[in-house]
């Protein structure tokens, strides 16, 4: 799941959660030029692919703004 | 001695301005704006609404540190009060937030919001007052708000009588029968079927069993899915903004992307403009065909799924993710990426 | 009160065994009805187990021990006899009835008098009776009356039961008429040899006492075939299973089966039977909430349930006993184990139970998710720990996939007791600091069998 609100993906047991930078844009970034938007974009979709590949316990945070070890909740 | 209480509204409902204002920041006025001024004929002499302050829903939920923002802001209050939030995600979180914020630094707070709203888990030691489900009950919800803040003026306990959830406080009661035959009765009703029955709940959402993870991207198919309302423009097929009690499924065959005007967000619990300019922010096809084109997973699923995550009942939602995997699993897809607003 | 019409564990499917053996005289309509569904040849050979109930009404202090119209005379000669030994310098026997205004403090063990035969006919298999497998012929009960031993041993926590006020509902004592046994220990000796001698003489009185209804009328006779432990050809009805977890920490907090710790071994199913004659026998004197009495092992309160709706919408399929391991390994590997054999019983559903706190806990929410794993349904019955005013989460450990939880009351919430005109067991409550019959104000957990882990009780906690 990509999401912003965080805490609810946790509360409802979401097992895999990348979290994403707003509300309105899960997977953007309107801040950014169009192509470093898309580049972002990217990343989320390459943590996500990494986070549905790793065994998970419960609910687990992957981080796309850095290439950090999955989190546990 | 009349209590100074402090009111904490939304943008929306402090007037500033509706989603183009949510990413306002914490702001005060003195006295009681948009429904505090309903809500203060209703406390009488007993309670004074001093001031109010508000924020904007995308501030105030995306960030936890904005909750001791708004708590410094209301400063020295005899009471503050949060809401009614309704079943605003956004919204109910913010003012559980600041309640528990309120509560923790030893003043006293109330959050007023529907049974169902996620914030409801984040209120900490803070009362939560519950609402009617809309706006369309705010009168009653008032109402209800106006009684719980009688009672703690008047230092009385407050209790489910007075709509108050009882989140967590569990109190020591004989049962008709002793446990054991409790126990037969609840394991007779599992057996035929009620998945629900406990007399202690694990927690308010249930539990999620991990799926095993994918052996190799490169050879997954994936699906797209998401919550965010993204159906070709027009709503051909009349997706719900709220309260959603469909889902629906667009073909994504023959497509590298989503051209803006070609389709459109009508989710109705945040701004769509930004999603509108570029529905890849909602739904990312287009890093998605590149993965593919790349070899980075196997195929892209043919259709995505959607519909409105917006004050959809809890029960409903987990409907949807039940038939979602189950048409998912049918059709050979073996990862899905929900993007949620 | 008289003589009351038979109940059977289970109703006739295919014929209707006779009912053989001595016939018992009948002035008052009392009725033996049938057996269960037609045994299997094995176990028309173990036969069925017959319970003679004999109702307590009253107890009195005398010369010699007699059961009269429900009037409990304990001879206290023959009573203090049974905790003859080096071990012990002497014991004090008293009685209390529920009702009074009395207290009894730094309990222990509570046995319910029952006898197979003269000199013990069996009972308590490897502790009193010899070693050999029971659960058959007859059985004799005193019911309405425990032996409760009182005093302090290493390792005990405080226990309180009040014979009356707000306390009275939470005990299963205080519904009980009580031979007490106070004890004071022999000069120089080993605290094991003081609570061996006073296990076994409880053991030994209460076989002493339920011979006395030998030659009276019983109440009630139960008649209780041998449990299936396969599914019958055309047996429809779930299979249940009760899974009682047993403490096994060593000395003064351990139980007994067959008068051996389960400390090591992996899971057991039995006869309930069995239970019914003694072969569990407590010697776990922690947790006075969390205590199962050897009474509650007896008087199996979830088998009894189970019995209660045996051959109507469920099966009962046996009872699966195994230890709570104090490392996580060894948990897991024994809640994995109980959750196969109860497949391997054809089980449909387990009530999972423990006995103690959060490191309990642990054993029940394993247990129950191996159910879950294997598609058993599980319940398990937990106490909360909420904190005394009820705002803290619920339970230390929960499962993570079972979901049906039975709460047997919040072990913190606080009592207020009054004060009682008469205390047994110690003159002081150490843990409140005062006079044993003073006004106390405990958390629930110290009043013995409160939050009764096998079900007996009916405190929960509520929003």
């Amino acid at each position: 799941m990509l999401c912003n609100l965080v805490p609810i993906a946790l509360s409802v047991g979401a097992p895999r959660i990348v979290p994403t930078r707003g509300i309105q844009f899960p997977t953007g970034d309107p801040s950014l030029p169009p192509a470093e938007e898309r580049a972002w974009r990217r990343r989320l979709l390459e943590t996500a692919l990494r986070a549905v590949s790793t065994a998970v316990g419960g609910p687990t945070l992957f981080d796309a703004s850095e290439a950090a070890e999955p989190v546990a909740s | 001695m009349t209590l100074r209480a402090v009111h904490y509204l939304n943008q929306f409902f402090a007037g500033i301005g509706g989603e183009e204002a949510a990413g306002s920041a914490p702001a005060r006025r003195e006295g009681a704006v948009g429904p505090g001024r309903r809500l203060q004929a209703m406390l009488g002499d007993a309670v004074s609404i001093v001031a109010t302050v508000h924020c904007g829903d995308d501030r105030a939920a995306s960030d936890p540190a904005t909750a001791r923002e708004i708590a410094a802001l209301a400063g020295h209050a005899d009471l503050v009060i949060a809401g009614p939030a309704f079943t605003s995600g956004r919204y109910g979180i913010a003012c559980a937030r600041v309640a528990a914020a309120v509560v923790a630094a030893g003043g006293r707070a109330v959050a007023c919001m529907h049974g169902e709203n996620p914030g409801v888990a984040e209120a900490g030691a803070a009362p939560v007052v519950l609402s009617l489900e809309t706006a369309r009950g705010m009168e009653e919800s008032l109402r209800r708000l106006a009684h719980a803040v009688g009672r703690i003026a008047a230092g009385e306990a407050l209790s489910t009588e007075d709509h108050v959830l009882s989140r967590a406080v569990r109190g020591n009661r004989l049962a008709d029968r002793c446990a054991a035959e409790r126990a037969v009765d609840l394991l007779l009703a599992r057996l035929h079927g009620d998945r629900a029955a406990t007399e202690i709940s694990m927690s308010d959402f249930g539990r999620v069993t991990p799926a095993a993870p994918v052996a190799d991207p490169a050879h997954a198919v994936v699906a797209l899915l998401t919550e965010g309302a993204l159906v070709p423009h027009g709503n051909p097929d009349r997706l719900e903004s709220a309260r959603a009690r469909r889902w629906l499924r667009y073909s994504l065959a023959g497509r590298d992307g989503l051209g803006a005007g070609e389709f459109e967000s009508v989710h109705g619990g945040f701004s769509t403009v930004l999603a509108n300019a570029d529905p890849h922010r909602i739904l990312p096809l287009d890093a998605a065909r590149e993965l593919e084109a790349e070899g980075r997973i196997g195929r892209l699923h043919d259709d995505y799924l959607v519909t409105a995550g917006n004050g959809t009942h809890v029960a409903t939602a987990a409907g949807f993710g039940v038939e979602w995997a189950a048409e998912l699993r049918r059709a050979g897809v073996q990862a899905a990426i929900l993007t949620a607003t | 009160m008289g003589p009351v019409i038979t109940l059977t564990c289970a109703l006739p499917r295919a014929g209707v065994a006779a009912f053989g053996g001595p016939a018992y005289p009948d002035p008052n309509g009392m009725v033996l009805t049938a057996t269960a569904l037609a045994p299997r040849r094995a176990l028309d050979r173990v036969g069925p187990l017959r319970r003679f109930v004999h109702r307590v009404d009253a107890v009195s202090l005398g010369d010699h021990t007699s059961l009269r119209d429900g009037l409990l005379t304990v001879g206290a000669a023959a009573a203090e006899g049974c905790f003859a030994g080096p071990a012990l310098a002497r014991v004090r026997i008293s009685l209390v009835s529920p009702g009074e205004s009395a207290r009894i403090v730094k309990v222990l063990d509570a046995v319910e008098p029952r006898t197979k035969g003269r000199g013990g006919g069996g009972i308590f298999p490897g502790l009193l009776g010899r070693l050999a497998v029971q659960g058959r012929g007859p059985l004799h009960v005193l019911r309405g009356a425990a032996v409760v031993t009182a005093g302090h041993l290493p390792r005990a926590q405080e226990a309180v039961v009040d014979m009356s006020g707000p306390a009275a509902p939470l005990s299963p004592l205080a519904a009980l008429h009580c031979v007490v046994v106070e004890f004071e220990p022999a000069p120089g000796a080993a605290w094991e040899a003081v609570g061996d001698t006073l296990r076994i003489g409880a053991l030994r009185l209460a076989a002493h006492l339920a011979e006395a209804a030998l030659d009276e009328v019983p109440t009630v006779v139960v008649e209780l075939p041998p449990t299936s432990l396969q599914r019958d050809p055309g047996d429809e009805l779930p299979r249940v299973v009760a899974i009682t977890r047993l403490q096994c920490q060593g000395a003064f907090k351990d139980v007994f089966v067959y008068g051996a710790s389960m400390a090591g071994g992996l899971a057991v199913c039995l006869d309930p039977n069995e239970l019914e004659d003694g072969a569990v026998v407590s010697g776990q004197y922690g947790h006075p909430g969390l205590k199962n009495p050897t009474y509650l092992f007896q008087n199996h309160p979830v088998l009894r349930a189970l019995r209660a709706r045996d051959a109507v919408d469920l099966r009962l399929a046996g009872v699966v006993l195994a230890p709570e391991p104090v490392e996580q390994a060894r948990k897991e590997l024994v809640a994995a184990h109980c959750a196969r054999l109860c497949a391997a019983l054809g089980a449909d559903a387990a009530i999972v139970t423990k006995e103690g706190a959060g490191n309990a806990d642990a054993d029940l929410a394993l247990t129950m998710d191996g159910l879950e794993a294997l598609g058993i349904t599980a319940v398990g019955l937990f106490a909360e720990m909420a904190g005394a005013d009820g705002s803290g989460p619920p339970l230390v450990v929960s499962p993570e996939r079972a979901t049906a939880v039975i709460s047997t009351g919040n072990y913190d919430e606080p009592l207020r007791l009054p004060a009682v005109e008469r205390a047994l067991g110690g003159a002081e409550l150490s843990l409140a600091g005062t006079a044993a019959g003073a006004a106390l104000e405990v958390p629930t957990a110290v009043v013995y069998g409160s939050l009764s882990p096998l079900g007996w009780g009916r405190l929960r906690a509520a929003p």
